[in-house]
């Protein structure tokens, strides 16, 4: 076996699925401003569907194939592990969402709208894998600004007087249901890591597994011995001049 | 290591990752050393720190419950030990005791720590305290649960002569 079909394995199998899990274990996790405690945020049910949505996404622009993830010549184990990591890629979309939508009053459900409908517009474009990509950095790149730069800036307690102002004035414009939490710094550091982190994984998602058959072919080839090999080349020799040799005979018969 | 160990290493590793996060928040803990303790609780290793334990007792017995539950709390960080909770809930009895009235707020959260101690217990919770006047966790329960209760039998002043247990 070569350093590189190992490796590529080793990403595929395990590397990809720690990456997505970490993202489904830090969407959720936020820091008390209060007591630096952690708090353990569930993904709300419209994560689960703004997830849904994503995955739906994710199969039309082709970004995951999951006729080449889960197919029936494939063995038992591969196909588990392949099952294992879309759902793995289905709960690190869902606590992605998590980490940049308020955690609620108001703002949770002009976030989630906001999501929803892009992603329900996107449904009917036409997307290549990387510029679905580049379209989901951007979208979680806005939400994550939005929410950890301009709406943890109106924090009252620590914004300065226009900070405070602006929180008034949001508070009094919609009529007392814009509450936005206090956490500590560090929730947004933590979502900050979050996104890059499922971005980073979404880039190791191969479209297709299978793709890499040939690969795999050339390692076991690279694992017999050199009788083996020879062997293997004088049948592929052989069978290459049956089948030229064919349409040949057809013609003069 | 063999290409063909990799599907089954990354099964492994994701179920197992997967199982700790799941865990943790089911438990939610506040602190990477309320994860340790919770750690420690899972893999069945998890003991009171005995020398706390005693300091509370001691504590107690000089009538200081609220440093005793503290110290107990200290002691017992996961809430797991039912002996712990037991003297948890009798500081909260005997500290909201009081002739004329019982303090219900304390009462309640003596009826929280005995319930956990009767949770804990495999079998029903004995303490062989010569100290105290209640020795089970079911005879603290219901002795907490009556001081919370309002009766008419409350206005009878022969009840100011009850002595604290």
């Amino acid at each position: 076996m070569t350093d590189a079909g190992g490796q590529r394995a080793f990403v595929h199998y395990v590397v990809l699925p720690m990456v997505l899990l970490t993202v489904a274990l830090l969407g959720g996790l936020r820091v008390t401003a209060a007591d630096h405690g952690f708090l353990f945020v569930a993904p709300p049910l419209v994560t689960l569907v703004l997830a849904g949505l994503l995955t739906s996404l994710f199969v039309r622009g082709g970004l995951v194939q999951p006729a080449a993830w889960v197919r029936g010549d494939r063995p038992v184990l591969e196909n588990v592990a392949h099952i294992l990591t879309l759902a793995a890629l289905f709960a690190a979309s869902a606590q992605a969402f998590n980490s940049v939508l308020p955690e609620e009053g108001l703002l949770h459900w002009l976030f989630s709208f906001f999501f929803l409908w892009t992603l329900w517009n996107n449904q009917f474009s036409s997307f290549d894998p990387a510029r679905l990509l580049r379209s989901l950095t951007v979208l979680f790149a806005t939400a994550f600004a939005l929410k950890h730069m301009l709406l943890a800036g109106l924090r009252p307690a620590e914004a300065g007087w226009m900070g405070r102002v602006g929180a008034a004035l949001l508070q009094g414009a919609s009529l007392g249901t814009l509450d936005i939490p206090v956490f500590a710094p560090a929730t947004g550091y933590i979502s900050f890591f979050t996104v890059v982190l499922y971005v980073a994984g979404l880039m190791l998602v191969p479209p297709a597994p299978g793709r890499d058959e040939v690969h795999r072919l050339l390692r076991a080839y690279e694992r017999l011995g050199s009788e083996g090999r020879a062997r293997l080349r004088d049948a592929i020799a052989e069978d290459e001049a049956g089948s030229e040799g064919a349409p040949q005979r057809r013609r003069l018969s | 290591m063999r290409e063909s160990l990799f599907p089954g290493l990354g099964i492994v590793s994701t179920l197992a990752y997967g199982a700790v996060i799941a865990w943790l928040y089911l438990t939610a803990p506040r602190s990477l050393g309320e994860v340790a303790t919770g750690a420690r609780v899972a893999a069945g290793t998890y003991q009171v720190d005995a020398a706390r334990f005693d300091a509370a007792l001691r504590l107690f017995r000089a009538e200081q419950f609220r440093a005793a539950r503290d110290e107990w709390g200290r002691a017992d960080p996961a809430r797991r030990d039912p002996r712990t909770q037991f003297y948890v809930a009798y500081a909260f009895y005997r500290e909201g005791w009081g002739r004329l009235y019982k303090d219900d707020a304390l009462y309640r959260q003596g009826i929280e720590a005995a319930d956990r101690a009767i949770s804990l217990s495999p079998a029903p919770l004995t303490v062989a305290d010569p100290t105290l006047q209640m020795h089970t966790a079911a005879e603290l329960r219901a002795e907490l649960e009556k001081g919370t209760e309002r009766r008419m039998d409350d206005l009878n002043p022969m009840k100011l002569l009850e002595p604290r247990k």
